[in-house]
């Protein structure tokens, strides 16, 4: 009901536009008749078919992964798809010309077999996959703000595909979209009984003698090409995947060959409607929403409204056990080291760098110029670093989750929203501006995450999805200020991109206090931590007040990553691998754990920042995406060979 | 020990002294940093070779005109310019437009910061790159120089007006292309939007665009003035080339039609004069090309 409703709304909006748009004069203008025909009447066929092919991939990944959160966003398939398109435009333009749906199809399956490849010692369990794609996303959105940075004045096509814009003169995308939605839809249809036993667990599946593997591949690969094919016609249109699937469960179609036919007709609704209502106040002078950042901004509500209502499918738990890491004699002894360490590695990076010629080692009074501007950096690096990794160590422990990080929180892509609302009111704002308004959406997104997780008690998986939910939702406020292309974009890029180039003492000064209040009770807290871990009974039993205690975690590493991230950006892994790292060192009760994993976190983030300020000198790299892209490939190793199922 | 001294030996093959050494006539020539492009262009138009600028491989590419000499230090991107290569570089003098204000306190530690106007919402900015022109000259000590500069410009435009007389009043949209079906325009308060006027033609795009170029917009925006010609600034984006042609509306566009489109080489959005003068003879010659 309601959606035919929706869909006589969408009509009438788009009879509007015909009426407004039909050629006044009989015989009038051939201008007229052509903007009609090839502007005003393609554009909500896209709309339609657009919607429908993301509500069947979606559904596709939801089925194929039994994941109900899976879709192309939060998987990372559309912004590897925009990653990939980026590249080609700037350094293979001729794979450009040749063909860009093969391009985004590219990325977008790198992007989606790096989610499993993280995840498939885990038995792909569903939050692990989710957490994993949301890093590719990050990582890849990241990386293409880079790009943009340093070609974007130039070169704007760099800025459309991030928020998918529905704008069309003729009926190529139609033309291009339809046969692909077609041969997607008979596809399914055909693959109906093998979707169906996907459904269902692995044994069981194979017992009905399903080649499970090659069959999950085969409708993984479908459900790339679908919104690849989107991606690289209209740009990303974030959470209609989502929302139609789950949508369409909830609106009473129960089977799965029902389904096949209500996602995609609700998809298309909804992105039809959205767009009707852009347009309608776009106004004159063009669009400045583009309609994928729209459908994002109303995705994030949805989805937090939707999590309390979701049942995650059943996947059966993993039994494997957890491998007992080699413990040292002397954790005390390994942690003073790696501090003596990560001090060599910041006395290194203070006299050491790049001049015109070459490597220089500074002394005297051009060590004394330089040092001015290299030891707020590092402090800043190091303190941010340690807060990241403590804020890991944190959530891990606590949810029990290796792949859960402080990036997957939300917090940081709060702060980041936050920013985004400060400069959309003026862009010239000074520092002690950003900190406020990045604080507040910080710790707006957090109370978010908490009032979400509360009547769980702070459960794990609830934290997890919730954080998941309010991250996707700033992003897509991020995403949509980013490509307006205005000059408040360029700020929202480089805090994106997590540089540490501007970075003055004061800022130093303000970080490395913040680092040593937040760090100091998270020391006092180990013993919760080792006792939650026991599991709610136990830590019930123990007198552990379970709701303060998981609380009291859970606003202390969201604290410690706001203020990280507002100095070094919303990503980094080092939250998610100086942990491990840690562990892997033989530290493996917490209290070690959390003081290796902060000193471990302090001299990854200053090692970085020292790269990312030499390698291509005089040109600098955002320390984020580079601690992030040398994080990325240690990550894949670490899981390839078997984390835990318990941190 | 690696100061001045051994950057000019290292990469100045002209200038083999430091300081006090050198001959006169260049000692009297104040070492130069820039980081802002409309200035950095100015300052070589002026017959200055700075000592460094921002985001040298880029300038390259797309500015050409004029050209940047293989000695001058890169300070990286201009967002971030690179303070410890400014420091090995050692200026007398770092200039920079309002855009790198806020970093003038960091910059200032360095060498004294010279603040000139390019680019202002709303206002036109050729009287203002005029106007920051003579100030760079006064500052240099060269200020003949800038006003010749400043004369020779106003000339070159005059001249390309006179050129395009025929097409007086003529609307024109300058454009870059996103994709096949996006555009940015350049409006009044762009360089482009402000040469255009003073060539005599109607810029057809009537907003503000805050300095440069604003949102992406639909094609089909082009539609809304009927009689406007078109001038599309490269870099084009690949795959247009190719979809450009297959899109209905740009070629139901009766500037398509009738040959009013031309598409220009790349220009410094964020020109100085050197630019000014650049786009005004590229205008001039393209349009002197289409149908009356």
């Amino acid at each position: 009901m309601v959606w035919s409703g929706l869909a006589v709304v969408a009509a009438g909006l788009f009879l509007l536009r015909v009426w407004a748009a039909w050629p006044d004069a009989p015989g009038g203008d051939e201008l007229d008749r052509v903007i009609l025909l090839y502007s005003v009447l393609p554009r909500p066929v896209v709309a339609i078919l657009a919607g429908a092919a993301l509500g069947l991939s979606g559904l596709l990944l939801q089925r194929v992964l039994r994941n109900a959160l899976a879709e192309p966003s939060t998987l990372g398939i559309s912004a590897g798809a925009q990653l990939a398109m980026a590249i080609a435009t700037l350094f293979a333009p001729g794979l450009m010309v040749f063909s860009p749906a093969l391009v985004a199809f590219a990325g977008g399956a790198l992007a989606v077999g790096l989610c499993l490849l993280l995840t498939w010692r885990r038995g792909l369990e569903p939050v692990s996959v989710v957490l994993a794609g949301m890093m590719v996303a990050l990582t890849a959105t990241s990386a293409s703000a880079a790009l943009i940075l340093a070609n974007g004045d130039y070169l704007f096509s760099l800025f459309i595909w991030g928020g998918g814009s529905l704008n069309q003169q003729s009926w190529q995308p139609v033309l291009s979209i339809a046969p692909v939605l077609a041969i997607g839809f008979i596809a399914s249809i055909l693959l109906l009984r093998p979707l169906t036993i996907l459904g269902l667990d692995d044994r069981t599946a194979r017992s009905l003698g399903l080649a499970v593997d090659a069959g999950r591949l085969g409708m993984l690969a479908l459900a790339v090409w679908l919104a690849t094919t989107i991606v690289a016609q209209v740009g990303v249109i974030g959470f209609v995947g989502l929302a139609a699937p789950a949508l369409a469960g909830l609106s009473g179609a129960r089977t799965l060959a029902r389904k096949l036919v209500a996602a995609p007709a609700i998809g298309a609704i909804l992105l039809w409607t959205t767009d009707g209502f852009v347009q309608l106040f776009s106004g004159g002078g063009g669009e400045r929403i583009p309609t994928g950042a729209a459908t994002a901004l109303l995705g994030g509500p949805l989805l937090l409204w939707l999590l309390p209502r979701l049942r995650m499918m059943e996947w059966p738990t993993i039994g494997q056990a957890a491998s007992l890491a080699r413990r040292t004699a002397r954790p005390w002894v390994l942690v003073l080291a790696v501090a003596v360490a990560v001090l060599v590695v910041a006395g290194l990076a203070l006299v050491l760098g790049k001049g015109p010629d070459g490597w220089i080692v500074a002394n005297g009074a051009l060590l004394a110029d330089l040092a001015n501007w290299r030891w707020p950096r590092i402090l800043v690096a190091a303190a941010a670093g340690g807060m990241m990794a403590g804020a890991g160590v944190l959530v891990q422990r606590l949810t029990g989750n290796p792949l859960a990080s402080p990036e997957v929180l939300g917090v940081g892509s709060g702060a980041g929203a936050g920013l985004a609302a400060l400069f959309a009111f003026n862009a010239a704002v000074g520092l002690p501006w950003q900190f406020v308004a990045a604080s507040v959406g910080a710790l707006a997104s957090l109370l978010l995450i908490l009032a979400v997780s509360a009547r769980a008690k702070f459960g794990p998986e609830r934290l997890l999805l919730g954080g998941i939910a309010v991250g996707a939702a700033c992003g897509a406020v991020i995403t949509a200020v980013i490509a307006l292309g205005t000059a408040q974009s360029y700020a929202l890029l480089g805090w994106l991109t997590g540089s540490t180039s501007q970075t003055e003492p004061s800022h130093a000064v303000v970080v490395l206090i913040a680092a040593a209040i937040l760090l100091l009770p998270a020391l006092l807290m180990v013993r919760w931590l080792d006792i939650l871990q026991l599991g709610a009974p136990v830590a019930a039993g123990l007198g552990v007040p379970l709701g303060r205690a998981r609380g009291a975690v859970v606003i202390l590493a969201a604290l410690m990553t706001a203020i990280a991230s507002l100095f070094v950006g919303p990503l980094s892994f080092v939250g998610l691998i100086a942990p491990h790292m840690a562990r892997l060192m033989g530290l493996s009760r917490t209290r070690h754990q959390l003081a290796g994993a902060v000193a471990l976190g302090a001299g990854l983030l200053v090692l970085s920042d020292w790269l990312a300020r030499t390698l291509i000198f005089p040109y600098q790299l955002p320390v984020g995406l580079f601690a992030s892209l040398i994080g990325g490939p240690y990550l894949v190793y670490l899981l390839s060979r078997g984390v835990p199922s318990r941190a | 020990m690696f100061g001045r001294r051994a950057f000019l030996a290292g990469s100045m093959a002209a200038v083999t002294f430091s300081g006090s050494d050198v001959l006169p006539a260049v000692a009297a020539q104040k070492r130069v940093a820039v980081i802002d492009w409309a200035h950095l262009e100015t300052c070589l138009a002026l017959g200055i070779t700075p000592v460094a600028g921002s985001e040298l491989r880029q300038y390259r590419k797309i500015v050409r005109v004029p050209e940047m000499p293989d000695t001058v230090a890169d300070l990286g991107l201009r967002g971030s310019p690179n303070l410890e290569m400014l420091r090995f570089v050692e200026p007398d003098i770092t200039v920079i437009s309002q855009f790198y204000e806020y970093q003038t306190a960091t910059l200032a530690t360095v060498a004294p910061v010279l603040s000139l106007p390019s680019y202002e919402a709303g206002t036109p900015p050729y009287g203002l790159l005029e106007n920051s022109a003579v100030a760079l000259g006064e500052a240099l000590a060269i200020r003949p120089a800038a006003e010749r500069l400043v004369s020779e410009v106003a000339d070159d435009i005059e001249a390309a007006r006179e050129r395009v007389i025929p097409f007086s009043g003529q609307p024109v949209h300058v454009i870059s292309l996103g994709d096949s079906r996006h555009f940015r325009a350049f409006g009044a308060d762009s360089l482009m939007g402000d040469v255009l006027t003073r060539l005599g033609f109607e810029n057809a795009w009537r907003d503000d665009t805050s300095y440069s170029a604003a949102a992406p917009v639909g094609l089909e925006a082009l539609a809304e003035q009927r009689d406007a010609g078109i001038v599309v600034i490269e870099p084009l984006p690949a795959d247009v080339g190719r979809s450009l042609p297959d899109n209905a509306l740009w070629n139901a566009l009766p500037a398509v039609r009738d040959g009013r489109v031309s598409i220009l080489p790349p220009v410094n959005h964020f020109g100085g004069l050197p630019s000014a003068r650049r786009f005004a003879g590229l205008l001039a010659a393209a349009v002197a090309g289409w149908p009356r």
